[in-house]
């Protein structure tokens, strides 16, 4: 089920294109180092790394937010951060906090962005109801998104995302603040809109269990500099179950060899094991 | 419960503050010459409020108000974004604001005397001088808390910049500017009735004067009593609600709470 070594593009795996990626806030502090990545057409990558490794910062590049030192990411086989026209590669983006505007309504929030993205004004409405009622949060439209609990918002912020059919979604760590029961459910219901829609998604997570139950590879990152220190292909039938056994040793089997290079040590490990 | 309790509390401190203030006024009447009987004041209010030529001069001041006040408005914006920049005109202006803040409105208004002589323009003038600064400070304020976290997602989503004005920055200054706007409409309130007192002969500060020249002290008290009438019934009836309905989408912290439960 898993499998080691360098990324090698092959096939549908090159709708994102990552290459030798350097990423530095100043001169000293390097967040990102030689990152390769590619990502398929359709495909669901989680990219996990412990806090702070610069998980971050690799979607805020991929998203055109931050200009890197060195190397080149392209979507659809276009650089991203190259001349924002009709062609260039759209983006979804699925915040860690759900950055709605908090003075404009759900449907506002969604008419916001889908007319930036250029959809023709007669769609606009259809569009919106429609997403809004695949994330089960139709009877929101009207509401401010400060009246909603932080589910019902990151589901907003999903809707957004998906709403303006982008090349690809980067979800960073979406479900971090919200409580066991209700990431379980937003992951369950992630899980099946990316069955529907075969969207194009890159997940960052620092669970690892997270990872193996929505992705199809996982890219595992070092401790930053963020490098590619391993890639996991996830091979269990979907639907999934968050519970599933098989989750279970292949969380073990990861937490054994991420042990050393997220700096966390033998010695740190070893009750958990024993327990 | 609990609030319908308060909300009555709140009625009878805010009636017996009224009563304490009346009894002050009827004690002040009883032991000085110069405050006139609060009876005869009442009684002069129909005939008062029904002269044609007070509402000319009401209509000036609210006019020269309103003006000056959109001046100070748009100059204290151009100014604090200026400030908000940086740079080497962001600090020259940033200096002048300073200046203005610590400038008297009585001085402001010889200033004016001096360089408009009795015209129009100088109650202008002063009104906008002296509430620009406070209008700049507060907005700069605003620019300086804007939410980097939303620019980013505009950034994502590519809003164009009008659509970023539009629905990123402009509402989230709205808070600010209606801060700005409720400060200052009480203070250019009461700097035009100064200025008018120099500048011009027309006006409810002018007016005010000519009756304390005069030594009519009911007509003073009565110009008085309608300039509160007139300020706090515009800010209770007129910006407070506007605010309230433009800003309702914020929740308090109860709302809130309620929101999160309904998880």
């Amino acid at each position: 089920m898993m499998r080691e070594g360098t990324v090698t593009p092959v096939g549908t795996h090159d709708y994102i294109r990552v290459e030798g990626l350097r990423v530095s806030y100043d001169r000293e502090n390097t967040a990102i180092e030689d990152l390769d990545m590619v990502v398929g057409k359709g495909e669901f990558v989680a990219v996990l790394g412990p806090s702070g490794c610069g998980k971050s910062t690799l979607l805020h590049v991929m998203a055109g937010l931050l200009r890197p030192e060195a190397g080149r990411v392209d979507i659809g086989g276009r650089p991203v951060g190259g001349p924002a026209d009709g062609e260039a590669p759209r983006i979804g983006y699925v915040f860690q906090d759900h950055r709605l505007l908090p003075w404009r309504t759900v449907g506002q929030n969604l008419r916001t962005v889908l007319r930036s993205a250029g959809v023709p004004a007669e769609q606009i409405e259809e569009r919106i109801d429609r997403y809004l009622g695949m994330l089960h949060i139709e009877r929101f439209r009207n509401t401010w998104p400060m009246r909603l609990s932080g589910g019902q918002r990151q589901r907003v912020s999903i809707a957004r995302a998906l709403a303006i059919h982008p090349a690809v979604v980067l979800m960073d760590e979406p479900f971090s603040t919200l409580d066991e029961v209700t990431a379980r459910l937003m992951r369950q219901q992630l899980a099946q809109l990316w069955e529907e829609s075969s969207q194009t998604i890159v997940f960052v997570t620092h669970s690892i269990r997270e990872a193996l139950f929505l992705a199809d590879r996982i890219y595992i990152l070092t401790r930053g500099p963020a490098r590619v220190f391993d890639v996991v292909t996830v091979m269990l039938d979907r639907p999934r179950g968050y519970e599933d056994l098989r989750l279970t040793e292949l969380e073990g089997q990861i937490v054994d060899r991420v042990m050393e290079v997220w700096g966390y040590g033998a010695v740190d490990a070893a009750p958990d094991r024993e327990g | 419960m609990e609030r319908r309790r308060s909300r009555r509390l709140d009625l009878a401190l805010g009636g017996l503050g009224l009563a304490s203030l009346l009894l002050l006024y009827w004690v002040g009447s009883r032991t000085t010459t110069f405050v006139p009987p609060i009876g005869e004041v009442v009684s002069q209010i129909p005939a008062f409020l029904t002269e044609e030529e007070i509402w000319v001069d009401v209509v000036a001041t609210v006019r020269r108000v309103f003006g000056a006040l959109a001046i100070a408005m748009g100059v204290g914006f151009l100014a604090a974004y200026v400030m908000s920049r940086g740079g080497l005109w962001g600090r020259v202006i940033d200096r002048y604001v300073s200046i203005m803040l610590g400038i008297p409105s009585t001085i402001a208004a010889l200033l004016a005397l001096f360089i408009f002589k009795r015209s129009e323009v100088g109650v202008y003038f002063v009104v906008a001088i002296i509430t620009f600064p406070f209008v700049a400070l507060t907005l700069l304020q605003g620019l300086r808390a804007a939410d980097r976290r939303l620019d980013e997602m505009s950034e994502v989503y590519r809003l164009s910049t009008v659509a970023h004005a539009r629905h990123v920055a402009g509402p989230h200054l709205v808070p600010y500017t209606f801060a700005a706007l409720r400060n200052e409409y009480a203070h250019a309130w009461k700097v035009v009735v100064l200025a008018e007192l120099f500048a011009v002969n027309t006006g409810m500060g002018a007016r005010f004067a000519r009756a304390f020249d005069r030594f009519l002290l009911v007509d003073a008290m009565l110009w008085l009593l309608l300039f509160m009438l007139i300020l706090l019934g515009t800010e209770y009836l007129l910006l407070l609600p506007a605010e309230r309905r433009i800003l309702r989408w914020r929740v308090s912290a109860r709302e809130a709470a309620a929101g999160e439960g309904a998880a």
